[in-house]
């Protein structure tokens, strides 16, 4: 029976000029008991949708027209009181930041109950009771019901959301990219969860994301949102393994993966302009197979013969044609000229065991004592060298100290310990006076393209600032700039010079950031988290660049995230780090087709695939990493390895405990001495999630 | 020892060195200032050297500077604040009426704005656009910039002159013999004289309630966990509940200090309803160099500053879960 139906919804958001079109006549239908999925890039309006669907649209969305039918009631004809009583009864929502969507002044446990007091007549034990039940559930501690937001870390709040939508059992949860912010690992558990309980509970699950591989592995039906309209709708299985819409050919395509050996192809471009109604296909203009057809109306959805499955392309009978077609980055305008990047040059940068220790405050009393104070080991005898032309991946979960290491080979953060070597000299010739030389051989691009930029300043401002601070090149500053925003891609250069970054694209933000790491013609470049922000295509677009940098500048790079699908497309070489050590280094290759740590099976495991076909074991790991400051002796991954053995607890392993010159892991028990399929074994034996319907592996 | 025990200990440790520092500077401030308590009386030439050295001597004033420091912290821990020079009476008897009757005025006029101006502020920052919220800050900052004797003044002219509902000046009117605070405070004729300075005082005191709740709730209102409380269910008055409830710190924080303030009394608005507060008698004081009646009454002052700055510690870290009491943890 369909439990949710939304026909021609149309949204439009008031603003100073024209109104912008979020949402066009985009209508879709869940049946109860099932796993819908929207993707799309930012801008795609499936935020909006969601607001909607819920009533929260801000004070300047309307919804202009179309119905929402939910069990029969149209939502959008009733009241506010009477659609109060439907929200969080019938219909709840777990919101897309988990870090700020909980009240940080009221405990957890209250922010639940509050949601059940609202909707029924309940007493205040039987709330408390039900949010114990609840919180064991979502895999909490119950006995934590009254500890604050900010008790939790990332994932656990997320756990808090996902028990607050599930405590008066609807039949509808909207989830609005549940799992964006969070590490693969963290990720993986809550996708995880939500699938255990929404299948207990038997309620259906309406999944926003922008992740196509979240949506593979976990829902039935999709619908692909392009500019406000609905680009290809119908069963999973149909349209992501035969795409009929080039928006969804490209979305797919750039969805990188582990295993490809190809290069991601991105949709170049940026999402479309949405003032006025659209009056041509909303994806013409990135669209190689657009005719002149496509430039006059917007294609309606048409119902593919025989199979669940519609698609909104002027050409959608040719669609097994394009869907060769699309796999050629040629089609879509981009030079197809990466080379295999093995003329690496010499070492430029060399550590050896750096060290970088914060001391924690003691008690006065405790200083008087003379008592050594605790430290936090951020990062713990890193040993790594990159080469001219390499790109190394810095790869761990949040907390494990890859941003430290990345502040620290930058020297913004003083090393305690160990060797530093750039370009032939040691740290200490750096410190005595040669810092402002070694700023501008070395620089590092940020994480958030849309803080890092001041936005008071033009581009020519922005990228030329470095060169008046460095006084490198002031006499030809205007060229090169120009040179560098050619080089990053931002062409024609003059047309940016002016702009300021409100008026620019996350993409272009993120590519004048990094050209004003480029302007000084470093040899060094550490990149941390540059893409995290970015939607797929953009992503994609930024690694491209990365890696044809790294190739034709022969700049060494450093390249700091936790996504390791994207890693393994830019990097040559990998360095897995946990809780401040290099546990698993090794080239790429070898190490995400046969990696030797635990740690590193369950990493790559995590990572979701676009492939709804294929099945994946999933290596839950349990718990989160140890306290920083009071770590097991022995292996550090012990506690939580599934592996874990006596000698593990005794001594901890060094890097190069097992392996070669070209992949070594500090694992007394790596993965290749092991049996066959040592990651499903593993995940049997996880003893918090074992019996759940996603633990049995379906061996390849 | 609990860790906010340990907290409280060490806010208390640093309460008590301020105050120290406070009536140190208070002292040599005094000494710095040139002339003396006697000047007066020695210029009108009624009195001879030696009647001079004498009460001098008698006020303790011959003695050696740090002698009379030592004196003066010895007195202080002990409240004995001495005798007015000039007024001829113990000090604390000169003061303690002239504070009740500043606080009688001030506590009740801030507590009422406190609540009413910050509940009227995070309803015009709910509304945000709204014509009540153009008004509220229109008007509140137009009290804010305006001087607080010239609103006086104004007021006194519309509603004691003109209309001629509330009388202009004093306290009492000068037929009444009260004897004793209740008496003084509770009679219709206070009341009468107590409106006019009142109102003034609330109106002083509201803009800058008014703006922090404003902006404390325009800041929350578009964020992520109002969204999922809307998405709840809640109602809008209880949404914004909550996020009055997140704006609430720094007007507690703002609340407190001003707590502490009002025992300097408001001086200027003293000064024009003649109302018999402190602040007036601090001017007049310092005026004459009466060293033991300023002394008494900076003390004093400083020493409501500095409690109220700790009682806003304690009830941050009781309203924000989020600040850690272990002072200064990295974590």
């Amino acid at each position: 029976m369909t439990l949710l139906n939304v026909e021609n919804l149309k949204v439009t958001y008031a603003t100073d000029d024209e109104p912008v079109h979020a949402v066009n006549d985009v209508s879709f239908s869940i049946d109860e008991g099932v796993n819908y999925g929207l993707a799309g890039e930012s801008g795609s309006g499936k935020s909006t949708v969601a607001e909607a669907l819920l009533g929260l649209l801000p004070g300047n969305g309307t919804v202009e027209s179309g119905t929402i039918e939910f069990n029969g009631t149209d939502l959008t004809s009733l009241s506010a009181a009477e659609r109060r009583d439907i929200l969080w009864e019938d219909i709840a929502y777990i919101p897309q930041s988990a870090m700020d969507s909980l009240d940080p002044v009221m405990s957890t446990g209250d922010q639940i109950s509050q949601a059940i007091h609202t909707h029924r007549n309940v007493s205040d034990t039987k709330a408390r009771d039900r949010v114990r039940e609840l919180f064991e559930i979502v895999g909490l501690d119950p006995d934590r019901i009254d500890d604050y937001p900010h008790e939790f870390s990332g994932g656990m709040r997320q756990r808090v959301t996902i028990a607050m939508a599930l405590a008066l059992e609807p039949d509808l949860i909207i989830a609005d990219e549940p799992t964006t912010g969070l590490d693969v690992i963290v990720q993986d558990k809550i996708i995880d969860k939500i699938l255990e309980i929404q299948e207990r509970m038997d309620s259906s699950l309406l999944l926003i994301t922008h992740e196509i591989g979240v949506i593979a592995e976990t829902c039935d039906d999709l619908s692909i949102l392009y500019g406000g309209k609905v680009m290809e709708q119908g069963s999973v299985d149909n349209v992501l393994v035969n795409p009929t819409n080039p928006y969804t050919m490209g979305l797919k395509n750039s969805f990188p993966e582990i295993e490809e050996n190809e290069d991601p192809v991105t949709i170049p471009g940026s999402p479309p302009n949405l003032n006025g109604e659209p009056t041509a296909c909303v994806f013409e203009d990135r669209c190689p197979f657009a005719t002149e057809e496509c430039g006059e109306s917007h294609p309606d959805l048409v119902d593919l013969p025989n199979r669940n499955h519609r698609s909104a392309c002027h050409r959608v009978k040719e669609a097994a044609q394009l869907r060769r077609d699309a796999d050629d980055p040629a089609t879509w305008n981009i030079p197809d000229d990466v080379d295999e990047g093995s003329d690496r040059g010499e070492v430029i940068l060399e550590t050896d065991g750096l060290e970088k220790h914060y001391e924690q405050s003691q008690p006065l009393l405790d200083k008087v004592r003379g008592e050594d104070p605790d430290y936090v080991k951020a990062v713990d005898g890193v040993s790594l060298s990159v080469r001219r032309s390499e790109v190394l991946g810095v790869a761990g979960e949040s907390g494990c100290g890859k941003s430290t290491l990345g502040e620290t080979m930058a020297l913004l953060e003083d090393p305690t310990g160990g060797e530093f070597t750039f370009d032939g000299e040691p740290y200490e010739y750096y410190q005595d006076g040669n810092l402002q030389e070694f700023r501008r051989k070395v620089q590092i691009i940020f994480q958030d393209p849309f803080d890092s930029l001041n936005p008071r300043q033009t581009v020519r401002k922005l990228v030329g600032e470095p060169l008046t601070i460095h006084d490198y090149r002031t006499d030809e500053k205007e060229q090169a700039i120009v040179e560098t925003l050619e080089k990053v891609g931002l062409t024609p250069a003059e047309k940016f010079l002016d702009s300021y970054p409100h008026e620019l694209s996350g993409g272009q933000r993120q590519r004048v950031a990094v050209a004003k790491a480029l302007v000084l013609d470093p040899d060094f470049l550490i990149c941390d988290e540059p893409a995290s922000m970015l939607d797929v295509s953009l992503k994609v677009n930024l690694l491209n660049l990365l890696r044809g940098l790294a190739d034709a500048e022969d700049i060494g790079i450093v390249y700091i995230s936790h996504d390791l699908a994207s890693l393994t497309q830019v990097s040559d070489r990998l360095a897995i780090m946990y809780l401040g050590r290099i546990i698993e280094e090794g080239e790429v290759d070898r190490i995400a087709a046969r990696p030797e740590h635990p740690y590193t099976s369950s990493l790559l495991s995590a990572a979701p695939e676009k492939d709804p076909t294929a099945d994946r074991t999933r290596v839950l790991l349990e718990g989160e990493p140890p306290d920083p400051v009071d770590l097991p002796s022995g292996c550090a991954f012990a506690p939580r390895c599934p592996k874990a053995e006596e000698s593990c607890w005794e001594a901890e392993p060094a890097i190069d405990e097992t392996g070669d010159e070209d992949h070594r892991a500090a694992c007394y028990f790596p993965e290749s001495e092991d049996g066959p399929e040592p990651s499903g074994a593993s995940a049997v034996d996880e003893p918090e999630f074992s019996g759940s319907a996603n633990t049995d592996s379906v061996g390849d | 020892m609990s860790k906010f025990q340990r907290f409280l200990l060490k806010r208390l440790a640093i309460s008590v060195l301020l105050t120290v520092v406070a009536v140190s500077v208070i002292f040599v401030v005094l000494r710095l200032l040139p002339g003396s308590p006697f000047e007066a009386l020695v210029t009108s030439g009624n009195l001879n050297q030696e009647q001079i050295d004498e009460i001098r001597a008698m006020y303790g004033l011959d003695q050696s500077i740090w002698k009379q420091y030592v004196n003066y912290l010895g007195s202080l821990l002990t409240f004995q604040f001495g005798y007015s020079i000039l007024r001829s009476q113990p000090v604390w008897d000169v003061l303690e009426p002239r504070l009740i009757n500043s606080l009688i005025l001030l506590v009740p006029a801030l507590v009422t704005t406190a609540v009413l101006s910050s509940v009227l502020g995070m309803y015009a920052g709910w509304n945000r656009g709204s014509r009540l919220e153009k008004a509220s800050i229109v008007s509140t900052t137009l009290l804010r910039s305006t001087p607080v004797f010239i609103t006086a003044i104004f007021f006194i002219i519309v509603f004691a002159y003109n209309l001629e509902i509330v009388p202009a000046l004093g306290m009492r009117s000068i037929r009444a013999t009260p004897d004793g605070y209740l008496e003084t405070f509770v009679s219709l004729d206070f009341l009468h004289h107590y409106l006019l300075p009142f109102t003034v005082a609330v109106l002083y005191y509201s803009g800058d309630f008014l703006l922090l709740a404003r902006n404390g709730v325009v800041e929350k209102r578009g964020s992520e966990f109002l969204k999922l409380h809307r998405a709840k269910g809640l109602s809008e008055m209880e949404q914004l509940a909550r996020a009055g409830r997140n704006s609430m710190l720094p007007i507690l924080t703002y609340f407190t200090l001003r707590l502490g303030m009002i025992f300097q009394g408001l001086i200027l608005l003293e000064v024009v309803f003649s109302w018999p507060g402190i602040g007036r008698e601090l001017v007049l004081a310092i005026q004459q160099q009466d060293y033991p009646l300023v002394q008494a009454a900076v003390f004093i002052m400083a020493l409501a500053v500095i409690i109220a700055n700790l009682a806003a510690d304690v009830l941050y870290a009781y309203f924000d879960p989020t600040v850690s009491t272990s002072g200064g943890g990295s974590a």
